[in-house]
């Protein structure tokens, strides 16, 4: 098998698997991960993503975890097929065809719908993250890029090439997001260094400037939790979840679970204040909300005069 | 599991051949890995070539990355080579129980539990690295990045399961110029450890091959139990030069 890189699949190509011979169209290149491709395609008229790999032993691991995953979970299945396909250019390619899951990236989502997602979206995450974690596995590579916000902040994981059962050496990881690098603990795949990633992204997403500068400026041997902390109370939508932050980083959560409610306890107990000023008096504003009404009337009015709406609406 | 990793900037030019070398090594079942380490907008194509071939001599693979990308190589690289190593062991049981060439040519299903076994192994088999380290004078400002990713292999290796030792040489060096000297005997934690590589030699000479050749006696006098190193040092040189 060759690695994934070489391979380009055009939109509008077939790939009809080796062993099952299912069909698929593929309708654009969706992603690209550490090991392989991620298309969306279309088959039998619904649209899915499948990945390529190029190594098959890499993508089957992959698959095992997504496996344990899907035996634990009551909710519709992420993993649909696996198989392989022959490439025109002759060589061999694994792939597995996955739930399609409509979406951005984390921080894309956060720039468009807005900062007052990321205490609901950071929530969802975690439990994510304790559904893996209950089936035996560190999710291991979590960065911004691997986090898909849909429809109302619902999170979908994706590109479990990271994925470890606990207890092993995490397989793949990114060094910002990695426990290792900033001399916080080991790299054995566990709850607490899912969490300590989990806590780097939430730094990345609103200290970006600055947990980069760190991560550029500091010697090896002086990064170290103390300085991620330390930019955990700075901007105003990490504030409330400092103490939480601090926790996640020092390794202090035993569970995912765990974290999660201590998450909620924050995100419902009136530590988070919306960004946005609330309005204070009321008054004005339900004049206003009146003299909204009284146009309103008027044109309706109006309209009906002018015979433009039927009078029947009265 | 018995690797070498070695970390250069340039053609060697001393003695044996690397690639002979290299070819040595996998005859006494040691992967070569080769990294080629470059500043920011440095060019070392003349010794691109050299790199790949010592590689694919020693049936390992090669990459040319910047001091930045160092740590991360490393780590991937070891953690690659032994997959591939399992998987080529595991793939000669698959040829006699299920007459399947490879993992590739099983069907789907049945894959998932031979690579559930190769994880397994690859996470459980006792592991040796040793690294050598070209520490001449252009590689001098690098020294401190291969320090690091050296540290960082380590962490690394402590969250395998197996047993997991690491090794350190560089060269050239200061006594005979053509072979090399070790900073770290086998173990498996220098957290203790101040400076890796001490002892510099300021000679300009570059002799990858002959380097390459006390490690690997260095591997195989530790298979038949340590004794007698220094009378053996001589003899090996005298054996294939």
């Amino acid at each position: 098998m060759k690695t994934s890189s070489e391979l380009r699949l055009a939109p509008g190509a077939i790939v009809t698997g080796k062993w099952k011979r299912g069909r698929y169209r593929v309708e654009r290149l969706l992603g690209e991960g550490a090991n392989g491709q991620v298309y969306l395609v279309e088959h039998g008229r619904r649209l899915y993503a499948m990945k390529v790999g190029g190594d098959a032993v890499d993508l089957q691991s992959e698959i095992n975890a997504l496996r344990a995953l899907a035996s634990r979970r009551r909710a519709e299945p992420f993993l649909l097929a696996v198989d392989d396909f022959v490439h025109e250019d002759g060589a061999e390619y694994p792939f597995y065809i996955m739930r399609y899951v409509r979406g951005s990236a984390l921080h894309e989502y956060l720039l468009r719908e807005g900062a007052d997602w990321f205490p609901l979206v950071g929530y969802n995450l975690l439990v994510k993250l304790a559904e893996l974690h209950e089936a035996g596995f560190a999710f291991g590579d979590l960065k911004r890029e691997n986090v898909l916000v849909g429809e109302f902040g619902r999170v979908e994981l994706v590109d479990y090439g990271g994925a470890t059962a606990f207890g092993k050496g995490v397989r793949q990881f990114t060094e910002l997001y990695d426990r290792g690098y900033w001399n916080a603990g080991s790299r054995t795949a566990e709850a607490a260094y899912d969490l300590f990633s989990f806590a780097v992204l939430c730094l990345h997403l609103f200290e970006g400037r600055r947990l980069l500068q760190l991560s550029q400026t500091l010697l090896p041997q002086n990064r170290s939790p103390a300085e991620l902390i330390r930019l955990t109370d700075g901007h105003p939508q990490l504030k409330p979840f400092s103490g939480w932050l601090r926790q996640a980083l020092r390794g202090e959560f035993a569970t995912a679970r765990e974290a999660a409610a201590a998450w909620q306890r924050i995100m419902y107990g009136g530590g988070v204040k919306a960004v946005r000023k609330r309005r204070s008096s009321s008054g004005w504003a339900a004049g206003l909300f009146a003299c909204t009404m009284i146009a309103l009337a008027a044109a309706i009015a109006w309209l009906m005069t002018e015979g433009v709406l039927p009078s029947g609406l009265s | 599991m018995k690797q070498l990793l070695l970390i250069t900037d340039g053609c060697s030019n001393v003695g044996v051949s690397p690639v002979v070398a290299a070819a040595h090594a996998r005859a006494e079942g040691i992967t070569v890995n080769v990294i080629g380490v470059v500043e920011r907008g440095e060019s070392i194509s003349s010794a691109e070539m050299e790199i790949e071939e010592i590689a694919r001599a020693g049936g390992g693979m090669s990459r040319i990355v910047n001091t930045r990308q160092l740590s991360q190589t490393v780590q991937m690289m070891t953690r690659k080579t032994v997959v591939t190593t399992i998987q080529q062991a595991v793939n000669r049981e698959l040829r006699q129980v299920f007459g399947a060439e490879s993992v590739e040519a099983l069907p789907p299903e049945r894959r998932g539990e031979v690579v559930r076994v190769i994880d397994e192994l690859g996470e459980s088999s006792p592991l040796r690295v040793a690294l050598l380290i070209d520490t001449s004078a252009s590689m001098r400002p690098k020294l401190a990045a291969v320090e690091e990713a050296i540290r960082d292999l380590v962490l690394s290796l402590q969250s395998r399961s197996g047993r997991s030792e690491i090794a350190v040489f560089h060269f050239p060096d200061s006594e005979d110029g053509d072979g090399c000297v070790c900073d770290l005997d086998w173990t498996d934690n220098i957290a203790g450890v101040n400076r890796i590589l001490t002892k510099l030699s300021m000679r300009g000479t570059t002799p990858t091959g002959p380097a390459m050749m006390r490690v690997i006696d260095f591997f195989r006098q530790d298979d038949y139990g340590r004794t007698n190193r220094g009378e053996t040092d001589g003899m090996i040189g005298e054996d294939v030069v």
